[in-house]
């Protein structure tokens, strides 16, 4: 004797697993987090898809997964609403009335080889054997494309701005920093001291302080690259990187900010160390 | 001597170092002033072009931007529907496609297409020549004109391809009847324009009256709300969209990355201006706390030292606030050039548009950082201990 | 200016005491003294015994830690800061050892500074500072800057500046100290004539001449004062 309790759940099983039978003859497709949420569309849904605005042949699907989009800086700000169809299915239903199968066409065929490295010998292959079909490596396409390149530029000329404030608040403050011991640098200088060697002791001065700044610096845009990513991901619903500080970008950044800071040393006290050494003491 | 003199006085004492400041004031405020030109140049630059083109409603099948999502049905008939409301001036139906004008080059030359009905003014202005009539003709842009050295009366052949497929469509003969300027043209684009009954001839012939958007002017007695209204009444199955609301999308859209990184470098340019200016103030106060000292001493009040500090903040950003303005409108038309070769911008769309607001909040801030970085060394003045520190200074 | 028995300041068993992370350092002590109109008085003393910190309280830079100061009746420790800046301002002159002339200002422009924040009115200040140029014997440096004028010069524009706002005490803290012998004997005749001009003068001294040339010598030891002789 089936206790009535578990004679109810293996019902209930018995039941949803016969509707999950009759069900599977529906075609499965996979749609988006975005989609799912927005219209609260859940695994194993039943959805009617068509390629017209007029409902035309729409069909039923089954939704059999929710996926997150490949993250997509050309579609920033988008609410990505996509399905994923098997192919056929897809040809299926976009293939105009009346059309024999097999007259369908893709966009794109995407291949992965077996060594990476073949990618540009291979596209060169496949386009002088199918003249009409453009074969590009997938590595190197994003830098090419043209709003990135774009950007870069303008992301350069704003570096390029703020790089020439700070050297002239640099200036202005080494140029202080260096006036602070004007009276220890003029006793040095009237006890003898040549100029040079003055300047040799502010030239290291210079660059210890430089070279702490630029870890400082480096480190500082460690942490403002996690926060800006973290607000931007929010912000976006998105997977994208938007700031990545790679070890060449540090490489940069430091080979410009010591070298201003060594100069902008050098320069204020070279202005300093031009004057009498007497006038440099007295207060 | 006031303060604010007293301050001009202490800054020009070292000239050099308030030169500098100065400059790097009006560095970082000639970014700061750019910043805020992006945060809504697009926007309004788009805006006004959709609305120079004489049209506020585009009626499309989905929600999608025109040109982007499926083909209206019968839009030549609707589009005679639309215009027949009450608060609507004019329709015309337009629809997107591409073409190859065959000439001696071996793989032709490739432009836009546009195909048009309706019988209120076209979305382009003539230049030179007229516009089309009933027959083969078309108009061509100023880029085509000049690449193909073809002026009003030229004939052309040229092979359309109207859908995402590879087609082999027969090529058309068409007279050029006059160059016209087109408002969403790019740069170096090329575009040709037609009626849309020869578009549909070059497309194959096999559809007519289809359209990938309906234009519509609105009565100006009317508004564009009362004809948003109508229009969805009249066609339910249609997504009407005014100007305000299409730009509404492209903010939404790709237009908002400018925003944001206008929102991300304001503040990142403040910051970094009240921290410099701050450090260049407390450095020169820390330089001269005798001094103050000794003012404090002779009967010279704390709130008239903090005067003194809070007016060179006030003479160091104003000055630099008033230098970044040109130093900004000139490095705005650099940006903007750069940002322009973005592909598919229109070459009458800016991203960086003055308007006054910017101007105002532009003061406003840098007026913030000016006190913002009076801060600390107001404090330092404030509360300097005046015979503790004139012991210091006498002890060295 | 004095209060009705005749008194600038009246400080009645003053003490200041210093916090110090090392324990509380008592600068002065119990000191009691007053300083009548025209008073001539040098204060003298070791290094640290108290004389800058006794000359800041007079001055009232400085508030006691006990006992009671009195400005021309009025109780310092009960008057607020601007009070006591307006004080300064108008009742007394300091003179330092520094000079603390400021170096982007004439001097006929730092003689003029205390003037203008006393609100006196533009001719005013340019009579006044005029006369104490002649009278300081600068008149034809008035243009230069501190950085153009000899210790001595800086220092008589320091007490032209001093007493540009005609204050009834000047307080000089080692005037003379950075200043050469003869220089040193030229600003002390000037200060003795300041005095027997009528302004009250305390000065704070290591150097013995300048101290004999006053009619009151304190001597402080400890923050305490150890004897006062009279000439």
């Amino acid at each position: 004797m089936i206790p009535r309790r578990i004679a109810a759940a293996l019902a209930s099983f018995v039941a949803a697993a016969a509707t999950l039978h009759a069900a599977d003859t529906l075609p499965h497709v996979l749609i988006s987090r975005q989609l799912s949420e927005s219209e609260h569309i859940a695994v194993g849904d039943v959805v009617r898809l068509s390629a017209s605005a007029d409902d035309g042949a729409a069909q039923q699907f089954r939704v059999a997964g929710v996926y997150e989009p490949t993250p997509d800086p050309a579609r920033l700000g988008a609410v990505i609403r996509e399905v994923q169809l098997h192919l056929p299915d897809l040809l299926t239903l976009t293939r105009e009335p009346g059309m024999p199968a097999g007259s369908e066409f893709v966009e794109t065929i995407n291949v992965a080889l077996v060594d990476p490295a073949d990618a540009a010998a291979f596209s060169r292959d496949v386009q002088a054997r199918m003249p009409g079909v453009s074969a590009q490596p997938s590595t190197g396409a994003a830098e090419s494309t043209g709003p990135f390149l774009v950007l870069r530029r303008f992301h350069l000329a704003i570096a390029i701005v703020t790089i020439v404030a700070s050297t002239v608040f640099l200036l202005a403050l080494t140029i202080m920093l260096v006036d602070e011991r004007r009276a220890a640098v003029g006793v040095l200088r009237l006890i003898g001291l040549p100029i040079r060697r003055v300047l040799v002791q502010l030239f290291i001065e210079g660059v210890l302080i430089a070279c702490i700044g630029s870890m400082f610096g480096v480190a500082l845009s460690l942490v403002s690259e996690g926060l800006i990513n973290r607000f931007f991901q929010w912000r976006y619903d998105t997977a994208l990187v938007f700031v990545r500080v790679t070890p060449e970008v540090a490489a940069i950044c430091v080979a410009i900010a010591v070298p201003l800071g060594v100069s902008a040393t050098v320069v204020a006290s070279w202005a300093l160390l031009r004057r009498n050494g007497l006038r440099l003491a007295r207060r | 001597m006031n303060a604010m003199g007293f301050a001009w006085r202490s800054l020009v004492r070292q000239p050099a170092r308030a030169s500098l400041g100065v400059l790097g004031v009006a560095a970082v405020g000639a970014l700061l002033f750019d910043m805020l030109l992006l945060s809504e140049g697009l926007v309004i630059s788009m805006r006004g072009l959709l609305e120079r083109t004489g049209f506020d409603l585009r009626v499309t099948a989905t929600d999608s931007l025109p040109g982007q999502g499926p083909l209206i049905p019968n839009a030549v008939a609707e589009a005679q529907a639309i215009a027949t409301l009450p608060t609507v001036r004019s329709a015309i139906a337009l629809r997107f496609a591409n073409a190859t004008i065959l000439n001696d080059r071996p793989r032709g030359f490739y432009t836009s297409f546009q195909g048009v009905a309706g019988t209120a003014q076209h979305p382009w202005t003539i230049l030179r020549g007229r516009d089309i009539g009933t027959g083969a003709e078309l108009v061509i842009n100023e880029n085509t004109a000049t690449r193909l050295q073809l002026a009003p009366g030229a004939r052309l052949v040229l092979r359309a391809a109207c859908t995402g497929e590879e087609q082999a469509l027969p090529p058309m003969p068409f007279t050029v009847a006059g160059v016209a300027q087109f408002p969403f043209d790019t740069p170096n684009g090329a575009t040709l324009a037609t009626s849309l009954d020869r578009l549909a001839d070059a497309c194959g012939g096999n559809e007519s009256g289809e359209a990938d958007v309906i234009m519509v002017a609105s009565q100006e007695s009317a508004g564009t709300a009362a004809a948003v209204a109508d229009v969805a009444k009249l066609l339910p199955h249609l997504r009407v969209l005014s100007n305000a609301e299409a730009v509404n999308r492209f903010e939404r859209g790709g237009f908002t990355y400018f925003r944001q990184i206008s929102t991300v470098l304001t503040t990142v340019t403040l910051s970094f201006a009240v921290l410099l200016i701050t450090v260049l103030l407390t450095v020169s106060i820390n330089q001269r706390l005798g001094e103050i000292a000794a003012l404090r001493a002779l009967g010279f009040s704390r709130w008239r030292v903090v005067a003194d500090v809070l007016c060179e903040s006030v003479l160091i950003v104003g000055g630099g606030g008033l230098l970044s303005l040109p130093l900004g409108g000139l490095l705005a038309l650099g940006l903007d050039t750069i940002l322009k070769r973005i592909p598919g911008i229109p070459a009458e769309v800016h991203f960086f548009v003055f308007r006054p607001e910017a101007l105002q909040v532009h003061l406003l801030l840098l007026a913030a950082a000016a006190v913002i970085a009076a801060l600390y060394p107001i404090r330092i003045v404030a509360r300097l201990p005046i015979a503790a520190t004139l012991r210091e200074e006498v002890g060295g | 200016m004095s209060a009705a028995n005749g008194t600038i300041v009246e400080a009645m068993h003053i003490s200041r005491v210093f916090p110090m992370p090392a324990g509380p350092v008592t600068a002065v002590a119990d000191v009691t003294l007053k300083i009548a109109p025209g008073d001539h008085l040098a204060i003298r003393g070791p290094s640290g015994c108290g004389k800058s910190t006794l000359l800041h309280m007079l001055g009232c830079v400085e508030t006691p830690s006990a006992g009671t100061l009195l400005f021309n009746g009025s109780d310092v420790s009960k008057l607020s800061d601007r009070q006591r800046s307006l004080l300064r301002l108008r009742r007394i002159g300091f003179v330092f050892q520094r000079f603390f002339l400021l170096p982007m200002l004439t001097a006929a422009e730092n003689i003029e500074l205390p003037q203008s924040e006393a609100d006196v009115p533009k001719a005013d200040r340019r009579r006044r500072t005029s006369e104490l140029l002649e009278y300081v014997g600068l008149a034809a440096r008035a243009d230069h800057r501190p950085s153009e004028l000899s210790g001595g010069e800086m220092q008589r524009v320091a007490i032209a500046r001093a007493l540009a706002n005609r204050p009834g005490l000047l307080l000089a803290d080692e005037p003379t100290g950075e200043l050469d012998r003869t220089t040193g004997e030229q600003i002390a005749a000037l200060l003795d004539r300041v005095n027997a001009d009528g302004t009250a003068l305390v000065i704070v001294t290591h150097d013995p001449a300048l101290a004999e040339r006053c009619t009151r010598i304190l001597s402080m030891r400890d923050g305490r004062i150890e004897s006062e002789t009279t000439a």
